[in-house]
């Protein structure tokens, strides 16, 4: 993306922001909570449109798309809500099965087997008949997880994949989509406040502070930044300009 | 000063109603253009019309038995003053199918279904659930929208029926029962004196009734921002809006329709 600027109801979300993301790379997003991390997923997938600039994803332009140009690429990218989103009419194998389901290219023997492999990697073989209500907010949000990966996306965005989960449960969703990154060598954006376990899951980092990329580069340097600001992120320190 | 105040208000209010206008229209011809040629997901389309039609049935059938008793009770002092027993099954009749049978009905129905529609349209809007959908390549106009719009029309139109059947049958037995009647003078006065368009009236009527709750219960459910307090007045302000439509459209059906 570039240049992009989103807005709502007159107030700056996204400024001037450019942003590119190599294919099979590992980006995460760090940055306090209302920097516009959100809201630059949403952009990735066309919920949000952009005020001004570019988006091409996957080397389409969604940016001035119509909605069947959107429908096409949103085909290739899997996301993970941090609401988890799932459909609360459905059963969990339901909810797993629908990005299969919806494509038509799949038979319902292979998608009930793939379902099950998806809910056993997370950690929740045999859920498939439970309704999203019965479940804990740390297993909805693996059900969106298993439901974002399945179909097997070019791209995947994760909005605060580990949020609610315990650090064991944390560490294992990251092992997980690095495991399923490395088979399917798909593309991914993780959008975090967890410094800690983004540092280890990303090759990249890039720290977001009202709609602004701060920083940018290897995980590894992120705590050497010139910016104090970053760097007061990073470290949890009380003292500093956030 | 007051007056500036009233006028800020009375403008405020008019382009409150004619944004809400506005996008319930442009829902509409979302819908449409999903109909020609039709494009649903069938599943929820059997979904929508089971709990919508099949759970609405009890109550439609209770509420429907005792305004016939309504109609009978009011015409029975009529009745007696005039000694014109045989009327009052066309009365009945001619009432039931062409004003307060669809009416009614779809007042119930908008209480309960399309309350019920906004709240959850509203919730998955809230929760994220329709963009979740958007991201999954599915448009939710097709996917959600249309089959309960489809559904709430043909579920009002066939409860308005059977309503309105049961209707008849309980102002017949209120007649027999307070009044004295015979089944047969019923029966014959509405057979002898009513006229197919009669039931016609009434059935059109009944079918954009729910066209109607449709659209207002789903404009309001997908178009709510906040949160619970978002959902909340999008509920009561579907309800609103669906019952001023109906009464409107009632209105407007009642002087067009022969």
């Amino acid at each position: 993306m570039r240049d992009v600027d989103v807005s709502f109801d007159g107030s700056p979300v996204l400024r001037s922001l450019s942003l590119s993301l190599e294919r099979g790379g590992r980006l995460g997003i760090l940055g306090p909570a209302a920097g516009g991390k959100s809201v630059l997923l949403k952009l990735l997938v066309g919920l949000v449109a952009p005020d001004d600039g570019a988006v091409h994803i996957l080397g389409t332009d969604i940016s001035r798309g119509k909605e069947k140009t959107l429908m096409r690429v949103r085909r290739d990218v899997g996301m993970l809500f941090q609401n988890y989103a799932l459909f609360d009419f459905m059963t969990v194998g339901e909810n797993v099965a629908f990005p299969l389901a919806r494509l038509g290219e799949t038979e319902e023997g292979e998608i009930a087997e793939r379902v099950s492999l998806r809910l056993r990697a997370v950690g929740l073989a045999g859920s498939e008949t439970k309704m999203p209500s019965e479940l804990s907010g740390g297993m909805k949000k693996r059900v969106g997880i298993a439901r974002a990966t399945i179909a097997r996306p070019a791209l995947l965005l994760y909005d605060e994949p580990t949020a609610g989960l315990d650090p064991v449960t944390t560490s294992k969703m990251y092992e997980l989509i690095a495991a399923d990154q490395a088979e399917t060598g798909c593309t991914v954006l993780a959008v975090s406040s967890d410094v800690g376990a983004l540092c280890g899951f990303s090759t990249e980092l890039a720290l977001m502070h009202e709609g602004r990329i701060r920083y940018r580069g290897p995980s590894e340097a992120i705590g050497d930044s010139n910016d104090a600001l970053v760097r007061q992120f990073v470290s949890g320190k009380d003292e500093g300009p956030l | 000063m007051l007056g500036d105040r009233t006028i800020s208000a009375a403008g405020r209010g008019t382009l409150f109603a004619w944004r809400e206008l506005g996008g319930m229209t442009i829902l509409a011809g979302q819908v449409l253009r999903a109909l020609l040629p039709p494009r649903m997901d069938a599943p929820e389309l059997l979904r929508n019309m089971y709990r919508m039609g099949n759970r609405s049935l009890p109550i439609i059938a209770l509420t429907a038995f005792f305004v016939g008793g309504i109609m009978v009770i009011q015409a029975g002092v009529l009745v007696k003053q005039l000694n014109a027993a045989g009327l009052v099954g066309w009365g009945a009749g001619y009432a039931i199918f062409r004003e307060v049978g669809p009416m009614l009905i779809a007042l119930m129905f908008s209480g309960r279904v399309g309350s019920n529609n906004t709240a959850e349209l509203a919730t998955m809007t809230v929760t994220e659930q329709l963009d979740g959908l958007r991201a999954l390549a599915i448009d939710p106009i097709p996917y959600l929208v249309v089959p309960r719009v489809v559904a709430m029309t043909v579920c009002l139109l066939c409860l308005t029926v059977l309503g309105n059947l049961i209707a008849l049958y309980g102002g017949a037995f209120f007649a027999m029962v307070l009044l004295d009647l015979e089944f047969s003078t019923l029966y014959y006065s509405l057979v002898d004196n009513i006229h197919w368009l009669d039931f016609v009236h009434g059935a059109v009527k009944a079918a954009v009734f729910g066209a109607s709750i449709a659209m207002t219960s789903c404009y309001f459910g997908i178009s709510v921002r906040g949160g619970a307090v978002g959902v909340g007045k999008a509920v009561n302000a579907a309800v609103v809006a669906a019952a001023i439509s109906i009464v409107m459209l009632d209105f407007l059906l009642t002087a067009v329709l022969p």
